[in-house]
């Protein structure tokens, strides 16, 4: 159904709220995380094979698609764990230096992480999340502002990136300080 | 109507500079997974969360303004990433409720 040389107008579709759910097998350790489109996040222990695997956390986050209104193209983020914004805390990290660059330019960069970044390949990722940035530059309204959704290996190292996720959760948990009356 | 002409209806308090941005509809929502999904660009965010998140959120679909309610005070790092974002982030103690019929009897 979809068209060589379609000037393509995506919207989102197949949008499902459910949870991040990030999981640790007590035997070997290791964590793993998944989508869980249920109403309250799985929190039962079990076991997989050789793995026991015990909740560990969860956050509501929403799973969508975006499909082109005039070839019907079809493109999943079902890997697409979330949106993370650098928060600067390693100079050399090329996410950090990616966004300072374009933040000067008023592009704002997203990093998309991914629940099993491996099994993917790069130029198809890399043609995914130009779908996606395409998605939501085609609405923004504000002048010279532009949206660059990057992958998750500009990141230099995932575990101790100190990034924001955009999730919901957590912030319940983070109280400002209090303003002096 | 503009971002500026609300503020000054509804007496806002803006906690950065006000961008000159007109105002598209409403969208209410504590939940920034909402907003990604469900929210036009060009609306006005009604919400009480106050973390950086919610600069992120908003600036990834072109929210015009958010509106922070209840007087939650907001972290300076809320609002210095809002102003690099050109995004006003604007206060009330009012209550989401009585805010967004002020916001009706607005016309907005």
């Amino acid at each position: 159904m979809a068209k060589e040389g379609c000037k393509h107008s995506w919207r989102m579709t197949n949008v499902r709220y459910g949870f991040i759910v990030v999981e640790k097998c007590y035997h070997c350790k290791t964590e793993r995380s998944y989508f869980a489109a249920e109403h309250t996040p799985p929190k039962e222990e079990y076991r997989e094979g050789e793995h026991f695997w015990d909740y560990m956390g969860s956050a509501q986050s929403v799973q969508f698609g975006l499909k082109c209104d005039r070839c019907g193209r079809e493109v999943p983020f079902a890997d697409v764990l979330g949106l993370l914004t650098c928060s600067g805390c390693t100079p050399d990290c090329d996410a950090h230096v990616m966004s300072r660059i374009c933040e000067d330019q008023r592009i704002w960069v997203y990093v998309a992480l991914c629940y099993q970044p491996d099994i993917v390949s790069k130029d198809e990722m890399g043609d995914r999340l130009a779908i996606l940035s395409q998605y939501f530059n085609e609405r923004i309204r504000t002048p010279g502002k532009k949206i660059l959704i990057v992958p998750g290996w500009l990141v230099k190292d995932i575990d101790i990136c100190k990034g924001t996720v955009l999730k919901d959760v957590g912030m319940f948990e983070v109280e400002p300080e209090e303003v002096a009356s | 109507m503009t971002v500026a002409e609300l503020k000054d209806k509804l007496e806002l308090k803006p906690l950065n500079e006000v961008y000159d941005k007109e105002v598209d509809g409403v969208f209410i929502s504590d939940m920034v997974s909402d907003v990604m999904a469900g929210a036009k660009p060009g609306a006005l965010w009604v919400t009480t969360q106050s973390h950086k998140n919610v600069v992120a959120a908003a600036n990834l679909v072109d929210i015009c303004a958010v509106i922070v309610t209840r007087g939650k005070p907001v972290p300076d790092e809320t609002i210095d990433m809002a102003t690099r974002a050109e995004l006003t982030i604007l206060s009330t103690d009012l209550e989401t409720y009585d805010l967004v019929g002020k916001l009706h009897a607005a016309g907005v």
